[in-house]
């Protein structure tokens, strides 16, 4: 293993460039130039990327020598915070995977969004997106890790609302449909917004935990925090540990759309499939895995001494990932919007995910689990994308977005049907394809760990997941064209052009590739990958050996290949030779009916979150104005009115019968002057001067009873 | 020392001569041209002033000058200088523009003065030099019945906000004898309570938390930013405000560092600002989301903002109280102070863009703003990157300012004060984003391109690159913060 040099600004370039791009394509006006000004600078730094790569596949380590850029600089001293990069074997592998699915998805884009009035608002989002999502998994600290993330929150927003004209054929969901009398379709500026405001509850939850964090350490950065561990006694100490982990965590289960959170995921497929392929496979719901990835092992070796301080963190962790993982993928057994499955497929995986960091803590070997979590983020990304690009184009072809409403493609789509197959069965787990090993490295580190609770949970969501996945295959490829002539031309269906095909090919043989790799021990790779981002984290600091080991038995793969026979076989009877409908089951007694609907409107979750969380605290502030501000002055006005009514009866008397001999001048033009400011709404001016002198003498009040002053009468 | 008062002399010679030329009969531009550069010279000797001037005081200590006066000094001048610049523009200056320059320079020479004052008489009337001008500046638009009115509600509640200050220097006076600044701070080392002195405080509180627009004394602020001209309500919002906070400072924080407000009581200064802080940000936040006009929506925006400023106040006092958390002072003064810089780029910026709006659309509700991004580009983006920048959205200027507020006291006994701002900034952004939303994505009543002057364009260039600017990159200006925050520690 030697250590290979290279300059710093190569890893600075890779999240720079796009950046660079998000400028650069609007300034070169509206035509080709600019669209390939766009793609040019993600294929730019993904080949920045790349560089970085080779020495890792090789087995080499990098050390970054400073050039031009140096690989830390200092950001604000007076609180000691700088800002550098990474270059670890575990960085460098997502790094490329964020690049170059970008890179594909932005080249798919210039065909399908051709003639896009927004374009070059597109293009702007789409790379400034890359860039954020590059400075996440780059950023050598929590800092910046959170600008680039708070960047990708808001490109989301703007890109899920991308048609913000909101007209119905972009709308999610079925326009009509309620759940406990809640809309349940939504217009794609109001998933985007959705998305937003849903994340950011997370997001809250993450600053608050970093900020926490910086408080007991004092820095933001990785290997600071990881080589000086006194935060993590005094944390403990305090029994801060877990909950400020939890806090961040927090943030990860926002974006990456994990329980309790989950639900902008599905909504946001208001915007356009490229948009969804990078937020799904390359970008944003990764992004959680990153920071997890980041802080897990941290959090994990910073109390050596004692590790099952932070236990209940990693318990909590895997089990909301596989929690996660069980519903979304029971919800992706029903409905028919191809993208919108496609989403509760991506929510569930991404439990797999996390339920394999979370693991990590919970076995001996916590390379195992962090190894297993990459493996599954690199065959999910890869195999999602290319599902994602493939149901654009689908849904562009066949002009609906419903599966039950496209059927019998497969012999005309036969690039389009054998990937979406290669795709399908990879999601599914069947063996040699690469979401089978990732799956399976999961599952077995569960087994290994002795958590068979979540082993069973992941086993049997592997079953419902080969259901669903055939389920879609089914109904888009086989049977017959239920909208016969349906689509924008109502021409034979055909294969779209290269600048379509070409990108999803890509991806279907890089599934296939890494099956193969998967029996030439590309497991083995990875987790040596993550026992150097270890290593790189904790260098300096006095760690021990982490050795590592083989998750693979065959009693976890049979189980697990068991249910995904299981789900197959369902699926197959059901869907693609169509034995029996599938509606005279959901017909056939109340309760599979009543299980369906559960299944359909999302467990009533989305539901019940618009009652509680949207329509109430609306009507609650507009209340809050309406009676505190306003209607609560009135109120304390006309009191004080009544007072003052009061007064000048008293005063009157005392008035008619000595001021006004005295003043009747000085009334006459004081009147004047009252009658000249009447028209200034007075009555207001009052309030105002009134709430003045009220907060003065509220002050003067509080200060007499608090302070122990007696007044001297 | 030279050096201010060379700006003093610059903006009183630009002020006294503008009118003149209006009697020599010259071109009516000629005097805004004349206040501009008089407002350049004085930001350049504040400059000069920052670079080579050290801490002296002179006029026998009536001033004083130091980095904290220099920060302020800095701020109200630039903004006052935005401010001239946009004003060549509307129409309302046109007539009598001799006589709008004027009351601006001595609005502006006040603020000056106010931000090096050292004595409380010299405070009072650079007070009072600042704020008679705004009187008339509010109500300029003589023509128009809401500047009116607004002139009338700001001349009467401001003219009550000056007397409690009056009689808050008086009690002062009465207890220790002396009316400057360090004297009073000497006399009352020595005394551990005074009920009388602590009313006082009290009443300066009430008083400067008038201009500061802390809630409860915040009542006039929507309806004065929305009757007077557009421009001098960005004047109040981002200058005359920031005077509140430099007179705060100078007086009750001098104070704190030596005297509780009722010793052995929860009624400390540190519990009276941080209650203060947590109610002003909540009301101005949820008041702002209801709004339908855009000046009352910045209005309530820049009350939230005083109380998001206030948390630094309030961890200062509490550290000056316990002796603890001194390194936490510090941090959120310069929190404080880097967000009272931040707070006059970002809300100016808003103010400047909601001004030329009206200016051109003659209207000033959200609905105008559908759309915007089309006819107005330029405008619509500087008004987006300056929420972005309130709300907090890194790597814009605000995030830091207040990441360095919320770090002040999230491990202090005064967390509940970070949880409520932090919670209090996301909920901000629902409104931000409201807007953002309609100037990019509805559709407007017309998509007609509308002019945007040149005067405009620049000052919001010089806006947004400062934003995004001093968002890349803090350090300077963290640094600047940092050294006037330290020196109020003595």
């Amino acid at each position: 293993m030697a250590a290979v040099p290279l300059p710093s600004y190569f890893v600075w370039l890779i999240f720079i460039l796009p950046y660079v791009g998000t400028v650069a394509a609007p300034l070169t006006g509206k035509g080709r130039v600019r669209d390939a000004v766009a793609v040019l600078f993600p294929l730019l730094s993904a080949l920045f990327a790349l560089d970085l790569l080779i020495p890792v596949i090789r087995g080499d380590t990098i050390s970054l020598v400073n050039s031009i850029i140096p690989a830390s600089v200092p950001w604000i001293p007076e609180l000691g915070i700088s800002f550098g990069v990474l270059s670890d074997p575990y960085t460098v592998i997502i790094a490329n995977l964020v690049a170059w699915i970008s890179f594909l998805v932005m080249l798919y884009s210039v065909d399908y969004m051709k003639g896009d009035r927004g374009l070059t608002r597109y293009w702007f989002f789409m790379n400034f997106f890359i860039g954020s999502m590059q400075l996440i998994v780059l950023s050598n600290n929590l800092l910046g890790l959170f600008i680039g993330w708070e960047g990708v929150g808001l490109c989301s927003y703007a890109l899920i609302g991308y048609y913000y004209h909101d007209e119905t054929e972009n709308w999610v969901g079925t326009p009509g449909s309620t759940a406990l009398g809640e809309e349940q379709a939504y217009p794609p500026s109001h998933a985007g917004m959705k998305a937003f405001v849903m994340t950011r509850v997370g997001d809250l939850a993450m600053l608050a935990g970093i900020l926490i964090l910086f408080v007991f350490s004092g820095t933001f950065n990785y290997h600071d925090l990881a080589t000086s561990t006194g935060w993590a006694t005094a944390l403990a100490a305090s029994g801060l540990l877990v909950p400020v982990a939890l806090l961040i965590f927090g943030g990860a289960v926002g974006k990456s759309a994990q329980f309790p959170l989950q639900e902008w995921l599905p909504d946001a497929m208001a915007g356009p499939a490229p948009v969804s392929a990078l937020i799904h496979a390359a970008t944003m719901v990764n992004a959680g895995v990153v920071l997890v990835a980041r802080i897990g092992p941290i959090f994990y070796f910073a109390l050596a001494s004692n590790p099952a301080l932070i236990q209940p963190f990693f318990m909590v962790v895997a089990w909301i990932g596989a929690f996660t993982a069980f519903m979304a993928a029971t919800q992706a057994m029903v409905g028919f919007e191809l993208k919108k499955l496609l989403a509760y497929s991506t929510v569930s995986q991404i439990g797999y995910m996390m339920l394999a960091l979370g693991l990590a803590g919970l076995s001996t070997n916590f390379a195992e689990g962090l190894s297993a979590g990459l493996f599954q983020l690199m065959s999910h990304a890869i195999f999602k994308a290319a599902l994602f690009l493939m149901a654009g184009f689908l849904i562009h072809l066949t002009g609906t977005k419903y599966i039950n409403e496209m059927g019998g493609l497969k012999d005309k789509l036969k690039i389009t049907f054998s990937i979406f197959l290669i795709a399908a069965a990879a999601l599914s787990g069947i063996p040699p394809l690469s979401g089978f090993w990732s799956k399976d490295a999961i599952l077995a580190t569960a087994w290994g760990a002795g958590q068979y609770g979540l082993f069973i949970v992941g086993s049997a969501t592997a079953g419902l997941t080969a259901f669903y996945a055939f389920r879609m295959l089914g109904l888009v490829f086989y049977g017959i064209r239920a909208k016969p002539g349906g689509g924008d031309t109502g021409h034979e269906p055909r294969e779209p052009s290269p600048l379509s095909w070409v990108p999803y090919s890509v991806l279907g043989v890089g599934t296939v590739v890494i099956g193969i790799l998967g029996f030439f021990n590309l497991g083995n790779f990875l987790q040596a990958s993550a026992i150097t981002y270890i290593y790189s984290l904790f260098s300096g600091a006095s760690f021990s050996t982490l050795s590592p080991t083989s998750p693979f038995n065959y009693t976890s793969s049979l189980i697990t290949i068991g249910f995904v026979i299981m789900g197959l076989f369902f699926s197959i009877q059901l869907y693609v030779r169509r034995k029996l409908p599938p509606s005279r089951i959901v017909g056939g007694s109340k309760l599979a009916g009543g299980v369906h609907r559960f299944l359909e409107n999302r467990w009533y979750i989305n539901a019940v979150y618009y009652k509680v969380f949207v329509n109430a605290p609306l009507r609650a502030s507009y209340w809050a104005f309406d009676n505190l501000e306003v209607g609560g002055l009135e109120r304390v006005n006309d009191g004080a009115r009544a007072l003052a009514m009061w007064f000048s009866a008293g005063g009157n008397w005392f008035d008619r019968n000595v001021i006004d001999l005295v003043s009747n001048g000085a009334a006459g033009s004081g009147q004047r002057l009252s009658r000249a400011f009447r028209r200034l709404q007075t009555g207001v001016l009052e309030q105002y001067a009134l709430v003045l002198a009220v907060g003065l003498i509220i002050l003067l009040l509080l200060f007499l009873l608090l302070s122990g002053v007696r007044l001297l009468i | 020392m030279e050096f201010i008062l060379a700006a003093v002399v610059a903006l009183s010679a630009a002020a006294l001569g503008s009118p003149l030329l209006q009697a020599a009969g010259r071109r009516l531009k000629a005097s805004a041209y004349a206040s501009i550069a008089a407002l350049v010279v004085a930001i350049a000797m504040v400059a000069a002033n920052t670079a080579y001037g050290g801490s002296v005081s002179y006029f026998g200590r009536l001033l004083v000058s130091d980095v904290l006066g220099d920060l302020f000094a800095l701020v109200v001048l630039s903004v006052s200088l935005a401010v001239a610049v946009v004003s060549v523009y509307s129409s309302h200056s046109s007539q009598n523009m001799p006589s709008y320059y004027s009351l601006l320079l001595f609005s502006a020479l006040g603020m000056l003065l106010l931000s090096y004052s050292a004595d409380l008489l010299m405070l009072f009337v650079a007070w009072e030099l600042m704020s008679l001008p705004t009187y008339v500046l509010a109500g300029f638009d003589k023509k128009r019945a809401e500047s009116n009115e607004a002139a009338a509600k700001y001349a009467i509640l401001g003219a009550l906000s000056s007397a409690i200050i009056l009689y808050a220097i008086s009690l002062t006076y009465g207890v220790t004898g002396t009316t400057q600044i360090s004297g009073v701070v000497a006399k009352m080392a020595s005394e551990p309570f005074n009920p009388l002195f602590s009313v006082a405080i009290l009443l300066f509180i009430v008083g400067f938390g008038f201009k500061m627009s802390i809630v409860p004394f915040h009542m006039w602020v929507p309806d004065a930013y929305e009757g007077a001209p557009p421009a001098v309500a960005t004047l109040f919002a981002t200058a005359t405000k920031k005077a509140g906070f430099v007179a705060a400072i100078r007086v009750v924080l001098a104070i704190a560092t030596v005297y509780a407000l009722a010793p052995n009581s929860v009624f400390t200064l540190a519990n009276v600002f941080a209650v203060l802080a947590v109610v002003t940000m909540t009301l101005g936040n949820v008041a702002a989301l209801t709004q339908k006009s855009m000046t009352r929506l910045l209005a309530y925006s820049s009350i939230a903002q005083a109380g998001y400023i206030l948390v630094g106040f309030a961890i200062f006092a509490y550290s000056q109280q316990t002796g603890l958390y001194t390194y936490n002072a510090v941090l959120g003064m310069t929190g404080s102070l880097f967000h009272i810089v931040n707070h006059a780029i970002m809300k100016g910026a808003a103010f400047l863009a909601a001004t030329l709006v009206l200016i051109q659309l003659k209207r000033s509700d959200l609905d105008i703003y559908n759309g915007l991004a089309k006819r107005m580009p330029i405008t619509a983006f500087t008004l987006a990157i300056s929420f972005l920048a309130l709300g907090g959205i890194p790597p814009l200027n605000g995030f830091w300012s207040k990441l360095l507020l919320f770090l002040s006291v999230i491990n202090t006994p005064l967390a509940w004060v970070a949880v409520a701002a932090i919670l209090n900034s996301a909920f901000s952004l629902g409104y931000y984003f409201w807007v953002i939303k309609r100037m990019y994505l509805d559709q407007g009543e017309s998509t007609e391109r509308v002019n945007e002057p040149f005067g405009f364009v620049v000052i919001f260039a010089v806006l947004v690159g400062l934003m995004i600017g001093i968002g890349l990159f803090p350090q300077q200006f963290i640094a600047f913060a940092h050294a006037a925050a330290s020196s109020l520690f003595t």
